[in-house]
């Protein structure tokens, strides 16, 4: 039990869904009896228009470039209105982060057709605007938490605005801010698998294939490969803020 | 009366109180003093019992505790503690009405003596009733507590701490506020604190307790004149006791009766004055000598630095 | 540090993205029938110039309204609500001008610039608002006007192409409305139940907490599209096995998947803001009612549960939120709801289906947003009620 333990402590858990992912792509067309079991009346029960690999390598890439984006633009922004500079607008952009959340990612992903067409650039638009309000959010939260006699005291020793900014205040709100990138790219992964509803080729694929020609062999696959994504990169993320949280610790003492 | 016979009190393997005894009579203001863990608020909550005793019986006019339901008993002991606890989603009126609606008084009645407790408690009904805790500051918030305690009149008032969190100012009023209404409705009083100058100041009696256990039960003055151990006279503050003891004298009561004017410009003295504040007078003047004042400011006697130092009467 | 302009900068930017957007993007357009794609009309062309100026003119007088003054907010406000009220005519007025109403086909199509002025509108309403100390009683009457204008323009806005969608498919659009309402209240309802239940028994089973939250936060972690389809296979077999879940209309497609992962997904906020909520209640508060003689059924009942009666109103606002925005993405796997036309439009590309089905959806979750935002604030303790 113990052992079961430090290996699960020890960052295990990322790896061990990493692996059933890896294995689910690579080697799900090998199940075919089982498919053929739950499908019985189909001749085609694995999805083969496109290789589970490449749709996971897109829905993939799809979800890192608008995180990355996402990632720039929000805690740049967040950090821009928490400055002298940009305090002006801090109740907007804060009351807007808050709000945004309201709408439902599947409008949003909607509302981007009539804007981009299809494909996957509405997709990315979507994912990216969507993304950027848990980020916006948990970097102001974060950034605000900041107790301000710590800041004080940096600016005391003599630090310029963009050393406090760097080695003070990101450092201490990091882990805030991780919170909402988590936060932002499950939504994320969830809608871009939607996504192929509007023509972005992801792991969606096989489910609204097999929902449109009733094959549930299809469904499954491309359910269980979702699944799996996200909890792969959902403990990933796990392990990061932990090792943020330990880090925080060290310091401490 | 309350009186607790051999009473023990164990969480697990540690107990926060050893087999105590103690009978507080009728109308008595006792203090439980002692540093932080020594068992006074365990002592106090065992009394309306929050907390049940392990050990040894708790009775309250004759009647063991444990006989009366546990609800009832509660209703008829006031309590007040140092967060006050007040309930924030209530106003101060709704507040102060809570036992008086669980007793099941008529709404007149009630409302009667919410006006009632809120003059006695020097806020006025009008600016205070519809306010709500978060609204109050902290001495406001305080007197709200002892309102509320107070509401089902009842014979008994535990009290823990419940001036701790305050300034010195805020405090200092409290405790006069609360003397002048215990003058009026002589209640009896449990008042659990750490500060051992608020216990010399609010209790006719005072009861140290140290590790659970009770080291010494007297009046403030015996106190301070015998000391039964190291401990109590350091919690009376080691060298500083013969200030605390100045403390409990009144200027009135050493003054000599005399028709020797002194010249009205200088400093004087009231005779409700404690002669720690006379010899302060005397250390800050220069002076052997203070004329001493009634209330309409009337000359009506002398205190000289030779009469502090007799033994007191 | 203080702005050295004389003007609100946030207004002022927001502005000059409107009057860009304005005249830049298209204001709306005009479709021959359905499959043609419309032509698009710039502002001018679109409402004419007394209409054009008029708007360009109140939105620089509305940036320009120097801060000092202090009623500027309040012109602001003013001007921002006029120009949000002009919305609909300013269509209703398009249509005068540009729709024959010989042409039945004919119809018009709202434009990028329309709906970015829209947003910005709505940005504009939301900085002033958070700067001005506004009784209640106003907001009201301002949404009241807003709606008051939508109702009055709806006779003239029938050739608008999103009107077309909703008249040829008003009965679907009833029956949507039922549907996704079912849902989301079906999955809020049994959840809030058996969330607050999950949240008593954390209360007193402080050994359960973690795995409980565990595989609550785990089941989270699915993306929605995966959890519905996962439900499908078990609920065929299920239903191919038992007579009376056939009865029942339970299938592995329609409502039966979804509503089942709906609640799945509505237990973790709703048992964490509930447990949170029921836990956090101050220990001294509770102390003092039971030192006052309260029974412990009234500790709960007039100070644990009204103490924390704001957090699961809270909770039961996100959850509300969440599976108005879940119950969507369900349509995909038959369960009905305004979903049901966002993917019908993404299959015959036509865009005002599209806007049929997401604008309601939306809709729906501003208002589920406002009204559990306004009953929290309500229940809020220690505030003037």
């Amino acid at each position: 039990m113990s052992l079961v333990r430090r290996i699960m402590h020890q960052g295990f858990m990322p790896l061990f869904w990493l692996a059933l992912l890896l294995s689910a792509a690579l080697g799900l067309h090998q199940l075919e009896t089982l498919f053929q079991w739950i499908q019985p009346d189909t001749r085609a029960v694995i999805y083969s228009r496109d290789s589970f690999l490449s749709l996971l390598l897109n829905h993939l890439s799809i979800v890192g470039i608008a995180a990355l984006v996402s990632i720039v633009i929000g805690v740049g922004a967040a950090i821009a209105v928490s400055r002298p500079w940009g305090r002006d607008f801090l109740p907007l952009v804060s009351q807007v982060a808050s709000i945004g959340q309201t709408f439902p990612p599947v409008a949003v992903l909607a509302l981007s057709v009539p804007l981009f067409g299809f494909g996957a650039v509405p997709t990315m638009f979507a994912l990216i605007l969507y993304g950027l309000l848990p980020i916006v959010r948990n970097t102001l939260v974060g950034l605000r938490g900041i107790d301000s006699s710590v800041l004080e005291a940096a600016r005391g020793v003599g630090m310029s605005s963009v050393q406090v900014l760097l080695q003070v205040e990101l450092p201490l709100a990091m882990n805030v801010i991780l919170a909402g990138i988590r936060t932002s790219v499950t939504i994320n992964i969830a809608t871009a698998a939607i996504g192929s509803t509007i023509g972005a080729s992801t792991l969606g694929d096989p489910v609204i294939s097999g929902l449109v020609n009733g094959n549930t062999a299809y469904v499954l696959q491309g359910a269980i490969l979702i699944g799996l994504l996200a909890v792969t990169v959902d403990s990933l993320f796990e392990r990061l803020q932990n090792s943020f949280s330990v880090m925080e610790d060290r310091l401490i003492k | 009366m309350i009186e607790l016979i051999n009473v023990s009190k164990r969480f697990g393997d540690a107990t926060a109180v050893d087999d105590i005894s103690l009978t507080i009579e009728s109308g008595e203001f006792c203090v439980l003093v002692g540093t932080s863990g020594c068992g006074k608020s365990t002592t106090l909550r065992m009394i309306n019992r929050l907390l049940p005793h392990s050990d040894g019986r708790i009775r309250i006019d004759g009647e063991e505790i444990y006989q009366i339901d546990e609800q009832k008993l509660r209703r008829r002991i006031g309590y007040a503690i140092q967060s006050t606890g007040l309930f924030p989603h209530w106003s101060v009126e709704r507040n102060i009405s809570v036992v008086p609606r669980l007793l099941g008084w008529p709404a007149a009645k009630i409302d009667a003596r919410i006006r009632e407790l809120l003059a006695l408690l020097d806020l006025p009904y009008e600016e205070f009733a519809g306010k709500f805790p978060s609204q109050l500051s902290g001495g406001q918030a305080q007197r709200v507590g002892v309102a509320r305690a107070l509401a089902g009149d009842p014979d008994i008032l535990l009290m823990d701490e419940p001036f701790g969190a305050l300034d010195p100012i805020t405090r200092e009023s409290l405790q006069n506020e609360l003397l002048r209404i215990q003058s009026q409705i002589h209640k009896t009083i449990v008042f659990v604190t750490h500060d051992m100058d608020e216990a010399l100041k609010l209790a006719t009696r005072i009861v140290v307790m140290d590790k659970g256990k009770i080291v010494q039960q007297d009046t403030p003055q015996q106190l301070l004149r015998h000391p039964a151990s190291e401990f109590v006279e350091s919690l009376l503050g080691g060298q500083e006791r013969g200030l605390k003891q100045a403390g409990l004298l009144r200027s009135g009561d050493l003054m000599q009766l005399t028709d020797d004017m002194i010249d009205g410009d200088g400093p004087s003295l009231q005779a409700t004055d404690s002669i720690r504040v006379a010899l302060s007078l005397m250390l800050t003047h220069h002076c052997r000598s203070l004329p001493v004042l009634d209330q309409q400011g009337n000359q009506i006697g002398v205190l000289h630095l030779d009469q502090l130092l007799e033994p007191a009467p | 540090m203080k702005s050295t302009l004389p003007v609100n900068r946030v207004l002022l930017v927001l502005v000059l993205l409107a009057l860009a957007s304005l005249w830049g993007l298209d204001y709306a357009s005009v479709q021959p029938n359905r499959i043609v794609p419309g032509a698009g009309q710039s502002l001018m062309s679109a409402l004419g110039w007394p209409w054009a100026s008029v708007l360009t003119l109140l939105l620089v007088i509305c940036a320009c309204t120097p801060v000092r003054s202090s009623r500027a907010l309040l012109y602001q406000l003013m001007i921002v609500v006029l120009l949000i009220l002009q919305l609909p005519l300013s269509l209703g007025w398009f249509i005068e001008r540009h729709i024959d109403p010989a042409l039945p086909y004919a119809r018009a199509g709202i434009g990028a610039g329309f709906w970015v002025l829209l947003f910005l509108l709505g940005l504009m309403l939301i900085e002033i608002k958070q700067r001005i100390r506004l009784h209640a009683g106003w907001s009201l009457v301002i949404w009241l006007l807003i709606l008051a204008v939508i109702l009055i323009s709806v006779p003239w806005l029938e050739p608008l192409a999103l009107m077309r969608e909703y008249q040829t498919r008003s009965q679907q659009f009833a029956q949507a409305l039922r549907s996704h309402l079912a849902l989301v209240g079906g999955a809020v309802g049994f959840s809030l139940v058996s969330g607050f239940i999950l949240a008593l028994l954390l209360n007193r089973y402080p050994a359960a907490r973690k795995s409980c939250f565990g595989v609550l936060s785990f089941i989270q972690t699915i993306p929605s599209l995966a959890l519905f389809g996962l439900l499908i296979a078990p609920l065929s077999y299920l239903s191919a096995n038992s007579p009376l879940l056939q009865q029942l209309n339970v299938r592995g497609i329609g409502w039966a998947p979804a509503l089942l992962a709906l609640i799945a997904y509505s237990l973790l906020p709703m048992v964490r803001n509930t447990f949170i909520a029921l836990h956090e209640v101050s220990a001294d508060v509770l102390e003092s009612a039971r030192g006052m003689g309260m029974s412990p059924r009234q500790v709960f009942m007039q100070v644990r549960l009204p103490l924390a009666l704001p957090i699961i109103i809270e909770g039961v606002r996100i959850t509300t939120i969440q599976a108005i925005g879940l119950t969507a993405v369900a349509a995909l796997i038959g369960a009905g709801g305004f979903g049901t036309f966002i993917f019908q439009g993404l299959g015959q590309a036509a865009m005002d289906l599209i806007l049929l089905g997401a604008l309601p959806i939306i809709v729906l979750a501003l208002l589920a947003d406002a009204f559990f935002s306004a009953a929290a604030d309500r229940f809020k303790p220690g505030v003037k009620g």
